[in-house]
């Protein structure tokens, strides 16, 4: 693949260059389909319930009818809506959604682009779906989506930036941004154990930054309804639907190769291929995603922001501090 | 055509319009949108540059800034808000006077300037974010450590302001 991108441009790498693409759209949307069969079932468990089980075998076909309904329905849209901004809209949310991608090995061979900077491209390309959120609650005229749209904007800037000084201590530990040396980097020890305190951060923030419990207030149904995409039906709230669960894939993969060892086995079981411990590290973070939201109440409104600023800036602070401070220790800085 | 040249193209299109959408749209939000399509396009033109870093600063900073700038556009302004026409008459030849003036001075600069030949190109394995960070803490430390100074100082400032205003209600 990556030889691929220093070719001249020719019909042949393009069309490449596509296919490639559209196989890996198909792949998440595989994954977002069972990641809402799933979500739905485990959560059906947590409350003694049986979850979906009347569409196909074991309700496997659920969301697959479930997405066909959602595009058969009638595409509406309000009178005084800004007619160009609500369709641009769901595109500003989604494109960055699905760009960020690119930048993830799933095992050492597959991934599509090699970036000497991959963690920064991944935060930056993320922070482009708080302006399509805002973009849908400011163009669908309505007070609940502007209300969503605004808290939305408030809540996905301020945990951007714990999210970012927790990565640093794993950029540090690294000595770079790519995320294949960061996964190489991890062959003794994933970076789980000497960076907890970071890994602990980045659990919260992502959780907040992809809009999920306990930090769901965009879309806090019993007061605003329904969030930014109240006045969005069918295709365009798919699309908006679509964008928060390749986020989910998205972050999984992230949190995967930043703190969980990516493709690296467990030390003993070498024999398991790359990409199936990839899988595997990757759905145990979905499912923490699901646990959590059938376990924890919603955070208050007001709570929310002084916890990003005073609660895991410094946390996260303090263990750029210590990575810091160990690191030189480990170099001999203090022994001139 | 190759395909960087195809790029640099349509890039430049799109900052160029996004900067003339800008000025001649009416609503804040409107202008706010095409303003970030000329940031995200320059973050473009950067990556055809080859400084991915400098290209992924240019969105992380941005995206965050036109965001921010929406929101003071909403909040600050009417839903319906449009601005008007604009001024006509003796304004509007006086504005184009001065434009065309700036035009041919920049033109003419840029004409008789006499560029350096290409920079000697760095190895490709280094990657340019360990090259700006060589740069910055080593031969540039001391304006680097003043700017986040000025910074600082400006946000201090500007928390001493909001917070007399809050007293005095």
């Amino acid at each position: 693949m990556a030889n691929l991108l220093q070719q001249t441009t020719s019909l042949w790498n393009v069309t490449m260059f596509a296919l490639a693409a559209v196989v890996l759209l198909l792949v998440v949307l595989g994954f977002v389909t069972y990641a809402i069969y799933f979500e739905r079932k485990v959560i059906g468990w947590m409350q003694l319930r049986i979850g979906p089980n009347r569409v196909g075998p074991l309700g496997l076909l659920q969301t697959v009818a479930d997405v066909a309904k959602l595009l058969m329905k009638e595409d509406t849209r309000p009178q005084n809506a800004d007619k160009a901004l609500f369709a641009l809209a769901p595109v500003l949310a989604y494109a960055p959604a699905f760009g960020v991608l690119a930048v993830i090995p799933f095992t050492d061979s597959i991934q599509f682009a090699d970036l000497g900077i991959g963690v920064l491209y991944y935060i930056a390309l993320s922070g482009i779906t708080v302006l399509g959120v805002i973009t849908a609650g400011w163009a669908s005229n309505n007070k609940y989506s502007l209300i969503g749209g605004l808290r939305s904007a408030a809540q996905m800037i301020s945990y951007e930036v714990p999210l970012v000084m927790s990565v640093v201590g794993v950029v540090l530990m690294t000595g770079s941004m790519n995320l294949r040396e960061i996964v190489e980097a991890q062959k003794d020890v994933w970076n789980i154990v000497p960076q907890f305190l970071g890994f602990l951060v980045f659990l919260v923030a992502a959780q907040a930054e992809l809009n999920r419990t306990p930090f769901d207030l965009p879309e806090a149904e019993s007061e605003l309804v329904a969030g930014y995409h109240v006045e969005y039906s069918g295709f365009r709230f798919a699309m908006f639907m679509l964008a928060e669960y390749v986020y989910m894939f998205g972050m999984g993969a992230l949190v995967t190769i930043l703190f969980l060892g990516g493709w690296l086995p467990i030390p003993g079981l070498s024999f398991i291929p790359g990409i199936v411990w990839f899988i595997l590290k990757f759905s145990l973070y979905v499912f923490f995603q699901f646990w959590l939201r059938a376990t924890m109440p919603r955070l208050r409104a007001d709570q929310l922001m002084s916890f990003a600023w005073k609660g895991l800036l410094p946390v996260a602070l303090l263990n750029i501090l210590i990575t810091a401070v160990v690191i030189s220790v480990q170099n001999g800085s203090f022994h001139s | 055509m190759s395909g960087s040249f195809a790029a640099f193209f349509i890039l430049s299109l799109l900052t160029i319009g996004g900067a003339v959408f800008m000025i001649s749209f009416t609503r804040v939000v409107h202008m706010v949108i095409s303003l970030g399509v000329t940031f995200l396009s320059i973050a473009g033109l950067f990556i055809l540059l080859e400084a991915e870093f400098v290209a992924v600063s240019q969105v992380l900073v941005y995206s965050g800034a036109i965001s921010i700038l929406m929101l003071f556009g909403i909040m600050l302004t009417k839903h319906d808000a449009i601005e008007d026409g604009g001024s006509r008459g003796v304004n509007r030849i006086v504005g184009f006077l001065i434009v065309a003036v700036f035009f041919a001075i920049c033109f003419w600069a840029i004409q008789r300037t006499t560029w350096p030949g290409p920079a000697p190109i760095s190895q490709p394995d280094v990657s340019n974010a360990k090259q700006i960070g060589m740069e910055v803490f080593t031969k540039y430390v001391i304006p680097f450590e003043l700017v986040s100074v000025l910074l600082l100082v400006a946000l201090v400032g500007a928390i001493i302001m909001a917070k007399k205003e809050g007293d005095n209600e």
